[in-house]
């Protein structure tokens, strides 16, 4: 994944040297973000089995990238990058949104006992329900995760446009990461501000999680108003220029 | 013919090592009838149906072996540690492991000599090893064979977070705690209650003017004393002791003694009277009558103890060893002990509680049940049994 920079213009450019060339000949254009690392360094691979294979089923492109490898100089791996059988993207995602202050730690308890609080949940109500309920319910409590904050994704948004002075709420498609960032989103700040006083995070959240799954519950609610606000506001979808 | 058997066996083992450790259970008890090994896995082996603690032997190490849940109301109204408490209300069911130090402590509480004094066990080992479930399948064993259980959950309670500090009505110099002495004494009554009619008190006892306990009376008649006055419950605790110390002397019952945290006996408090200065163990009535318990100056039954970091005060975390917990005094109190060390799960244990956990299904992640997944959790609990549980409850 090389490092994009991004022009205050709002270009993006190929490759760092390109760049970096660029900068050099027009004086009216700056760097906003930049790396530390020059273009010669390589990614980090996190692919065990990547490097476990024998020498004999290498292909000619692969022997050539691992000689490569080994003269070429190779990034610092990030802390949250591992090769762990058990890493989720989504579960790393809601982790790092959810902590406070960069207590990374203390994020990942509260994900973990929201997680055993699910799975426990699902546990009891699998032990009471009869045979023919019990194939339909669901323990896994990543599935439940995962398929929750799918249900919470808005599939349209609004956007404040300026207009003659005004700003007017526009309805606008969103991309993926818009839609998976708002469910994430809406999901922590409903389980930080509409609780109890001292019930914990992942009592909440898991309760949440559960009433999101069977698509019920005040971020779903918080979706369907979304939706509702476009559908109003659908007249103005001319002002939207892109 | 001895010859080719031997050649046959041999051939054998070589290959009994890309089998499952827990197969080996099943290898080693029956004969080499031939030489063919199945084609498929056997599944390895992880529960037993022997539920009697007695006859537990090494056969039975690294299976599980379930408690009925009636039993458990009784012999352990209090005595789960929290987690596992968790885990039976989740599962249903009560599965203990049987394991190598619990082996060894039954193996001495079988062949205890009534007449000697009483031996002082102490389980200790590093956080999360498994002290506490150990003294769990100990008192099972003793409670299934009629012996009288005197358990105390975590010896930490009572020095720590107390509410209510009232001189004690016996002894100025002593501080009492009415609400641990009635709940201790309420969980005793459910534990023992067959004991409590057999058992006469020796002396006269008087609590107040209006209030006494004639010689000769059961002592359930203290219990309910305690029970009902809760600001005599210390005092009815401490006659309880003595006389369960002086019935055993005579050979009436046998007593078990099992004490979790006992290092908190010896170490300091968190409690401050009025005036803000600091307590000292031993100026608390339970602490003090609960170290004379502890002394190995009465026979007819054992004493067994566990060391806890876990909730003690002032201690560092990495500390584990009985000098350490202990200090100087408690070590000399407690000298001459035997100490059993409980160590991490070996191979054979871990594949077992894996079993057991994907048996129940708690193992709900796809990557879990893999080989990959199983190494991934090797590596990352170290073999702790506290940090598997911890690590599988939420995979």
């Amino acid at each position: 994944m090389a490092a994009r920079t991004v022009w205050a213009a709002g270009r993006c450019s190929e490759q760092a040297g390109a760049v970096n060339r660029a900068v050099r000949r027009l004086p009216g254009l700056t760097q906003v973000r930049w790396s530390r690392y020059g273009p010669e360094f390589r990614d980090p691979l996190t692919d065990k089995g990547h490097c476990r294979k024998p020498a004999a089923e290498l292909t000619e492109e692969e022997k050539y990238d691992q000689d490569l490898g080994k003269t070429q100089l190779i990034k610092a791996a990030p802390a949250a990058q591992t090769c762990s059988a058990f890493a989720d993207p989504v579960i790393s995602k809601s982790t790092n949104m959810m902590m406070k202050g960069g207590s990374k730690v203390l994020a990942r308890s509260l994900m973990a006992q929201t997680l055993e609080a699910v799975e426990r949940k699902q546990f009891e109500k699998y032990h009471a329900a009869s045979a023919e309920e019990q194939a339909t319910i669901e323990r896994n409590p990543y599935t439940i995760f995962h398929q929750a904050l799918k249900n919470c994704e808005p599939v349209i948004g609004l956007v404040p446009i300026l207009k003659g002075g005004h700003f007017y709420q526009v309805p606008v498609p969103l991309s993926d990461r818009r839609r998976r960032f708002l469910a994430m989103k809406w999901m922590i700040k409903d389980c930080r501000e509409n609780k109890p006083r001292r019930t914990l995070m992942p009592e909440k959240l898991s309760y949440e999680l559960l009433e999101a799954f069977a698509n019920k519950g005040p971020v779903i609610k918080r979706k369907h108003d979304m939706h509702k606000m476009a559908e109003a506001n659908r007249a103005l979808a001319h002002y939207r220029w892109w | 013919t001895s010859k080719t058997m031997l050649k046959g066996v041999r051939k054998l083992i070589p290959r009994v090592h890309k089998l499952d450790p827990g197969c080996l259970l099943r290898m080693s008890t029956q004969a080499p009838r031939s030489i063919q090994l199945p084609v498929q896995r056997p599944r390895a082996i992880c529960r037993t149906p022997e539920s009697d603690p007695a006859k537990h032997g090494d056969m039975h190490e690294g299976q599980h072996y379930s408690i009925p849940l009636q039993d458990l109301k009784t012999i352990f109204p209090h005595g789960l540690p929290p987690r596992f408490a968790m885990q039976v209300k989740t599962f249903g069911e009560a599965c203990l492991m049987v394991r190598k130090p619990a082996l060894e402590l039954l193996q001495y509480l079988k062949n205890t000599n009534f007449t000697h004094p009483a031996v002082r066990y102490l389980l200790y080992g590093e956080k999360g090893t498994g002290k506490t479930l150990s003294l769990c399948h100990v008192i099972h064993f003793c409670a299934k064979h009629n012996w009288l259980t005197l358990h105390v959950p975590d010896a930490h309670l009572w020095v720590k977070n107390c509410r209510e500090l009232l001189r004690s009505t016996y002894n100025k110099q002593r501080l009492d705690q009415p609400l641990e002495a009635s709940t201790w004494l309420r969980r005793f009554k459910t534990t023992n209650e067959h004991f409590l009619s057999q058992i006469k008190v020796e002396e006269k006892y008087i609590w107040n003017k209006r209030e006494s306990t004639e010689k000769g009376s059961p002592l359930g008649e203290v219990v309910e004393q305690g029970l009902m006055r809760v600001r005599n419950a210390t005092d009815a605790v401490g006659i309880v002791l003595k006389e369960l110390k002086r019935q055993s002397c005579l050979g009436r019952l046998q007593l078990l003694v099992a004490v979790d945290g006992v290092n908190a006996l010896w170490g300091r408090t968190t409690l401050q009277r009025e005036d803000k200065s600091p307590v000292a163990p031993e100026e608390l009535a339970l602490v003090h009558n609960l170290r004379k318990m502890v002394d190995n100056d009465w026979h007819g039954g054992a004493i067994v103890l566990t060391l806890s970091q876990t909730g003690s005060l002032f201690k560092p975390q990495t500390a584990y060893l009985p000098h350490e917990l202990l200090g100087k005094e408690g070590f000399d109190a407690l000298d001459p002990f035997v100490p059993i060390l409980v160590s991490n799960y070996n191979p054979k244990e871990f594949e077992s509680s894996f079993q057991y956990y994907l048996e129940n299904n708690w193992l709900q992640h796809e990557k879990a049940p893999t080989e990959e997944g199983k190494k991934e959790l090797l590596f990352l609990s170290n073999s702790n049994p506290g940090q598997l549980e911890r690590l599988c409850a939420y995979l």
